[in-house]
């Protein structure tokens, strides 16, 4: 087979690593890799995601190529994801040449986030939204947004460490438990049970548990044990650290 | 409407869309998409709300799911975004972040009971909120398979 099939699965591959990295469902990256294959005359295109690795296989004259991607880091940038997936369908319609595909994808992937502030506004804004929600105060408010403050530069600097997803939410709920009791003692708000769980709103995965189910309702059996997998594991990496924290502090006071 | 619930929407649904707005921030979402996106998380607030009133428990995280996503459907098609970039973001006052957090602070501390107890419920939540998109996405996607159907016919 000619090595231009096998640069087009190489890319339509790296089209489905952008979207699985940056946080789409496994079936988008199916649809969207077993589209591109297809529409450029490969007879048959079977593509397995889940969201830690994605398999595609397509055949042409008898002949077959297949590929595997690992994926080891996911985050959620769903400004990739609809450009890639808009990049996909233009690829679909128009039949670009692999150079084009290669240009426009790097276009996307070198699109920069938000500035770090911005970030870090959005995070203060969870924190004190959602203790509003949950029915909390003013100064319980102002209090979740302090404790966001410092919670976010942190959990930053673990991830530009690339820790393990583990370890930086056990810190993520020391840190967040700590400014909240903090901010008690200091007489800011006496309502740190709803500090924590309004600033904690940031790392519990809500989104990854949701979408598990809707995968295992769906018939993406293993995507959807995969996700839930995670969801418990991040679960218990910030009950462990909110937990060390209350000990720690439990026994020195 | 009791003045109870009331005083729960003047705070809880503008608390709504600001915590959506902050997450777009967050999720890297751009200009309107952003904006609609927190419009839809308060309107999904809003019923979760109002639903109080005749609708159990996971029967109101349904009807709000069932809400957000018609709401989301058309956002998408209107403004021609992918359906996940509205329906993550709006979604977000709904999903049970808190759930799991408890349900392993429970199982951490070794609380067996209300671990299992708390956890089921959680699973339910999730499992409700994936019950309310499913059937709506399948709904229009049939229907666009239907419509493309008959053109290729006629």
């Amino acid at each position: 087979m000619i090595s231009e099939q096998e640069n087009l699965l190489a890319l339509s591959l790296n089209i489905g690593r952008g979207l699985l990295e940056n946080g789409a469902e496994t079936y988008r990256v199916e649809e969207s890799i077993g589209r591109i294959m297809t529409a450029y005359g490969m007879e048959q295109a079977e593509v397995f995601a889940i969201p830690t690795c994605i398999i595609a296989s397509v055949s042409r004259d008898g002949q077959t190529l297949t590929r595997v991607e690992r994926i080891t880091q996911r985050r959620t940038n769903l400004d990739r994801i609809s450009r890639l997936n808009n990049l996909s369908r233009e690829i679909c319609d128009r039949k670009y040449s692999t150079s084009v595909i290669k240009a426009e994808l790097n276009k996307i992937m070198s699109q920069q986030a938000y500035p770090f502030w911005l970030q870090t506004a959005g995070f203060v804004l969870v924190a004190a939204a959602f203790t509003i929600m949950f029915g909390g105060d003013f100064r319980a408010a102002l209090a979740a947004a302090l404790c966001g403050l410092v919670t976010k530069p942190v959990i930053e600097l673990l991830q530009r460490y690339q820790t393990n997803v583990f370890f930086a939410n056990i810190i993520g709920g020391a840190v967040i438990a700590a400014v909240a009791l903090a901010a008690s003692r200091l007489g800011l708000s006496g309502q740190v049970d709803l500090i924590i769980i309004g600033t904690l709103m940031n790392l519990v995965p809500g989104v990854a548990i949701t979408n598990s189910m809707r995968d295992i309702i769906a018939g993406d059996l293993v995507a959807g044990l995969t996700k839930l997998t995670e969801a418990l594991i991040i679960g218990t990496a910030i009950a462990i650290g909110t937990g060390f924290t209350f000990s720690i502090v439990g026994y020195l006071l | 409407m009791t003045a109870e619930l009331i005083l729960k929407l003047a705070g809880g649904v503008p608390a709504a869309f600001a915590a959506c707005l902050g997450f777009g921030i967050v999720f890297n979402l751009r200009g309107k998409t952003l904006v609609f996106a927190s419009i839809g998380g308060a309107l999904g607030w809003l019923v979760y709300l109002l639903a109080s009133g005749f609708a159990g428990d996971l029967q109101r995280y349904l009807l709000a799911t069932v809400a957000i996503t018609i709401y989301a459907e058309i956002m998408a098609r209107v403004q021609k975004t992918p359906v996940t970039a509205y329906l993550v973001v709006s979604l977000l006052p709904l999903v049970p972040g808190g759930g799991i957090y408890y349900t392993m602070r429970y199982f951490v501390s070794g609380d067996t009971g209300m671990f299992i107890e708390t956890g089921l419920h959680t699973l339910a939540i999730a499992g409700a909120l994936a019950a309310g998109i499913l059937p709506v996405s399948s709904l229009v996607r049939l229907y666009g398979q239907f419509k493309k159907h008959r053109l290729a016919v006629n």
